[in-house]
């Protein structure tokens, strides 16, 4: 090798590290910007939605930072509390006038640009309000098939990204991320989970747009509203409030009952039929995802950060801090879960934290503070034995802050097992929830606001009549989320784990040569 | 290359005495209310090892010799002694002068699979030492980075790739780039390249021996077997249950060993030409708990030139083996904690548990001709561990057969030239010297 070549490759090696990423991608912007406007593109036509959502979370932030802070000044002075609640008032109307002008923007798949809710102006049609004239249910089918399709290509898109950023700006050819995404893409039971999970959180988001009818509609405030049907005995459209056409559409038993995809005498078209209320199971249902998701979600964050950092200080401490981390863990471990959630609901029952998430907020905390004793004992094994390994070592000679080891050197072999873990135990966190709105009395998130077990709860005594629709479907949306979460789970771990791959492949090889 | 960063002045103080390391110890555990008794890692060890100089430290595993090395480095807090390094006492230090001390001495692992952080970069390992010491600048260090991969061997391109793309001897090779990134003057070489095909180990000590000549380092190189440490070594030392047996020149050490240890250490390699002492002496059993240590001389549990009582001249070499191993079943029986329910059986008297104590004293003076004077002592001691005291049939056994190797820790003895140093008691005049009793005994079995 002559010296110019190595110069140049000195230069072109270290140039290419000090270049931050910024400058990279100016350099060859093209990938990036195709990327950047595809993804633009597909937040624009559903701004409305996600400008909801955001600005509804600052809300409830807002409100909650204030109330804490009404609490704080309430113990100094009585009247500056008087204050602070002005202003929580003020900001929270400021906001809600803001969530309500993001509501009122047109999304492309939302129920304004494509309507299911109309009514025949004669025995036999023609359907007026509905999207092009068709019936409800296809403008419905219409509606959720693209809004599924439309988030599934966000996720492609956002992964899309990850692989321009790989084959265009990072720096080395190949990272050991490059073989778990690789080990992932052959695994059909661990895409399952994926696609699982994607589609709750679609759920999640799109909620609103999903059902036939809306939540605030429907279920809320269902005599503010009304609708308009063509009655069939008068031979003319009448009007009727929602809450009348509900109580006409109860689904209890083989008297009176709405099924899955059939229409009541309401014009109103059901696809997973009426709760024994007479509200519309699949909205009902679609509202339950979003709280759902939301305190799984928070709880099995927290929890996860908890044991995140605990195991990690276990292990490279060890000894006494171990145990003291040990100790508390089997403490919290040895109250029993369901006990401590209903001691909670009752003294919070009135309280603002209580409140917060209609009581789902603080469910989270108990359900966090509850579940990281188990992700910590987990984890904690493995996380011991990274701290064996000799490159902790070397940092801890070369001086290196414990900080900044457990960060770099330690906590990149553990995450792969804090997924798997969360993920499998997000579907206990679930099912608890579910199970507490199931039980009712001032449990589990507070009615009316839609919550999964409270479905169940109410189809179950008509589970042997006509009606099984209203427990069955529930429960099946439960079951079949725990066990896309835990399919997730076994994704992840084959994914991070290519040993017990490689073992059975030589265990196959072993058994063939035999 | 660099010559920028070498320190000419060092030069001139070659030979002078860079770590001063007195009476050692690091013990493990004890002190706390569950353990009776502390691991003695490194029970007590003095000694120097001078600036540009490699010392080795050979022993079997489990002896002390790593947690001795990881020590000098401060990977490990030492229980007492002192370790002066360049005149200053480092086991004191903490906080930013430790910090800033690290610099000066590294370590290199002995496991390369282990001993390199598979989620960072090759280039990123080695550059995260003079990352944490905010070392120049940004672009200075990623230089030095690239120095470094050609200085031990490897191309500038590796600087992007992952270890996982590496043999075991490139991964050494980034091991030892990352130890020296910081310029230090000592590097602790822990079993450089025990893991490593015996092709590869040449080309690393090659490595190792040029890159010491190239920034003067000083070496701390440990072994398990005196075989690697010939041709890399200007002194050995050698440690048996966390005490120094034996240090001297290495060629010294070859030629002229003086500790029964280290001859029979020496002994195990194979020799090219057959010598009047290449007797292959071969250790009985293994090395006792470094929990519960002999109280006199560590290895005397195994010693070939063990010295005997006074009083049991006539008794013969295969009648002496014999005890010795007895007394080493009944050391391990003694430190088996008996149940409550024996316990309670020991004191009705029916006791059974250790009944078998008579197939072992069978099995091991069955075909001798034992003198009476042994033999009501042995059967004694087997009475008591039958009763279930072998506690007290140790005692027995101690009191009568103890020579001066159980008795009392021997002295760091002086021998020959070159601060040629030996502990044993045979380097005492009243004793009968190391050689002659080996070639006796080895001799007759
Ligand atoms: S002191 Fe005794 S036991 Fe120790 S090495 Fe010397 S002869 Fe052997």
């Amino acid at each position: 090798m002559s010296d110019t070549t190595a110069t140049t490759t000195r230069e072109e090696l270290t140039g290419f590290e000090r270049v931050p990423l910024r400058t990279r991608i100016v350099e060859s912007p093209r990938p990036f910007l195709q990327w950047l406007a595809g993804l633009f593109a597909l937040v624009a036509v559903e701004f409305g939605t996600y400008a909801t959502l955001a600005f509804a979370m600052v809300e409830r932030a807002f409100v909650g930072v204030t109330a804490l802070v009404e609490l704080l000044v309430g113990a100094v002075s009585g009247s500056a509390t008087s204050t602070v609640l002005d202003i929580q008032a003020a900001g929270s109307t400021f906001l809600t006038g803001l969530t309500e002008w993001a509501g009122s923007l047109p999304t492309l798949f939302g129920r304004e640009t494509i309507p299911n809710q109309g009514y025949m102006l004669g025995p036999n049609g023609p359907w007026k309000g509905t999207f092009l004239g068709l019936e409800p249910a296809l403008a419905w089918a219409l509606r959720l098939t693209l809004i599924v399709v439309y988030a599934l290509f966000v996720s492609y898109w956002l992964f899309r990204g990850w692989k321009i950023y790989r084959d265009h700006y990072r720096q080395a050819d190949w990272t050991p991320t490059d073989d778990m995404v690789g080990r992932l893409r052959g695994h059909r039971w661990g895409q399952f989970g994926i696609l699982v999970l994607l589609l709750y959180l679609s759920m999640a988001i799109f909620g609103p747009a999903l059902g036939p009818t809306t939540v605030e509609q429907n279920i809320q405030s269902s005599y503010s509203h009304e609708i308009k049907y063509y009655d069939t005995e008068a031979e003319s459209v009448e009007t009727v409030f929602v809450g009348e056409a509900n109580f006409n559409s109860k689904s209890k038993g083989s008297g009176e009952n709405v099924g899955p995809m059939t229409y009541d005498n309401y014009d109103r078209f059901h696809p997973f039929g009426t709760l024994s209320n007479g509200r519309d199971l699949f909205t009902f249902l679609m509202g339950g995802a979003r709280i759902t998701m939301i305190v799984a979600g928070m709880a099995i964050g927290i929890a996860t950060l908890i044991a995140a950092i605990l195991s990690m200080v276990s292990a490279y401490y060890a000894g006494s801090i171990d145990l003291g981390i040990l100790t508390t863990a089997d403490g919290i471990v040895s109250v029993p879960r369901l006990i401590l959630l209903i001691m909670v609901s009752a003294v919070f029952a009135n309280h603002w934290l209580g409140n917060i998430l209609d009581g789902g907020f603080i469910l989270a905390l108990v359900f966090a503070f509850t579940t990281w004793p188990l992700l910590w004992r987990a984890v904690r094994g493995p996380a011991l034995q990274v701290a064996q390994e000799e490159w902790v070592d070397a940092a801890r000679s070369f001086g290196q802050r414990p900080r900044t080891i457990m960060r770099k050197h330690m906590l990149p072999y553990i995450v792969g097992y804090l997924l798997v873990y969360a993920s499998m135990t997000t579907g206990g966190i679930i099912i608890s929830l579910s199970a507490l709105s199931f039980l009712g009395n001032g449990l589990g998130i507070s009615a009316p606001t839609p919550a999964w077990g409270r479905a169940v709860s109410l189809g179950q005594s008509y589970v042997a009549t006509s009606s099984w629709h209203i427990s069955l479907l529930s429960g099946l949306v439960i079951v079949v989320l725990v066990t896309g979460l835990n399919a997730l789970g076994d994704g992840i771990r084959d994914a991070i784990d290519p040993e017990t791959e490689s073992a059975e492949a030589e265990e196959a090889a072993a058994g063939g040569g035999a | 290359m660099n010559s920028g960063i070498e320190q000419p002045e060092q030069t001139a103080q070659l030979g002078e005495t860079l770590i001063e390391v007195e009476n050692l110890k690091k013990h493990y555990g004890g002190g706390g209310m569950f353990e009776s008794s502390s691991v003695k890692a490194v029970d007590g060890v003095s000694f120097s090892i001078q600036r540009g100089e490699t010392l080795g430290l050979v022993g079997e595993s489990g002896c002390g010799k790593s947690t001795l090395g990881r020590t000098l480095v401060r990977l490990e807090e030492a229980t007492e002694g002192t370790i002066s390094f360049d005149g200053t006492d480092i086991t004191t230090l903490s906080g930013d002068e430790l910090k800033t001390w690290r610099r000066n001495a590294q370590m290199v692992f002995q496991d390369p699979e282990s001993s390199l952080n598979d989620r960072m970069t090759v280039g990123e390992i080695i550059r995260e030492p003079l990352d944490a010491h905010d070392w120049k600048t940004k672009t200075e260090r990623q230089e030095r980075v690239l120095d470094l991969l050609t200085s031990v061997g490897l191309r500038e391109e590796h600087y992007y790739r992952y270890p996982h793309q590496f043999s075991g001897g490139q991964r050494q090779r980034v091991g030892i780039a990352r130890a020296l990134a910081l310029e230090p003057e000592f590097l602790v070489l822990d079993e450089p390249v025990s893991a490593l095909d015996v092709s590869v180990q040449a080309k690393i000590i090659t490595l190792l021996e040029d890159l010491q000549e190239e920034f003067d380092l000083t070496y701390l190189f440990i072994a398990h077997d005196l075989a690697v440490v010939r041709h890399i070594c200007d002194r050995v030392a050698v440690m048996y249950l966390g005490k120094m047996m034996e240090i001297s020149d290495t060629e010294a050490v070859y030629a002229d060993a003086h500790n029964p240890y280290t001859r029979s250490l020496l002994s195990a390699i194979p020799h090219p030409d057959p010598s009047t002492s290449s007797h292959r002496i071969t250790l009985p059993g293994t090395p006792p708990s470094p929990r519960d240590p002999p109280t006199g001389c560590q290895f005397s549990t195994r010693c070939p030139a063990k010295i005997r009582p006074e009083g049991y001249k006539h008794v013969d070499e295969a009648v002496w083996d014999a005890i010795e191993r007895f007394r080493e079943v009944v050391r391990e029986r003694s430190r088996m904690s008996l149940s409550t329910v024996d316990r309670l059986k020991r004191q009705l008297g029916s006791f059974s548990a250790y009944d078998d104590i008579d197939e072992t004293v069978t099995d091991l003076f069955g075909d001798l001709d034992v003198p009476t004077d042994v033999s009501e002592h042995i059967e004694t001691a087997a009475g008591l561990v039958k009763e279930g005291r072998p506690a007290d049939a140790r005692d027995h056994l101690n009191d009568t057969f103890n020579g001066a190797c159980d008795l009392k820790r021997p002295d760091f003895h002086p021998v020959g030239e070159h601060n040629h140093m030996s502990y044993c008691h045979r380097h005492e005049s009243d004793y009968e010297d190391v050689t002659p009793v080996i070639t006796r005994r080895t001799s007759d079995s």
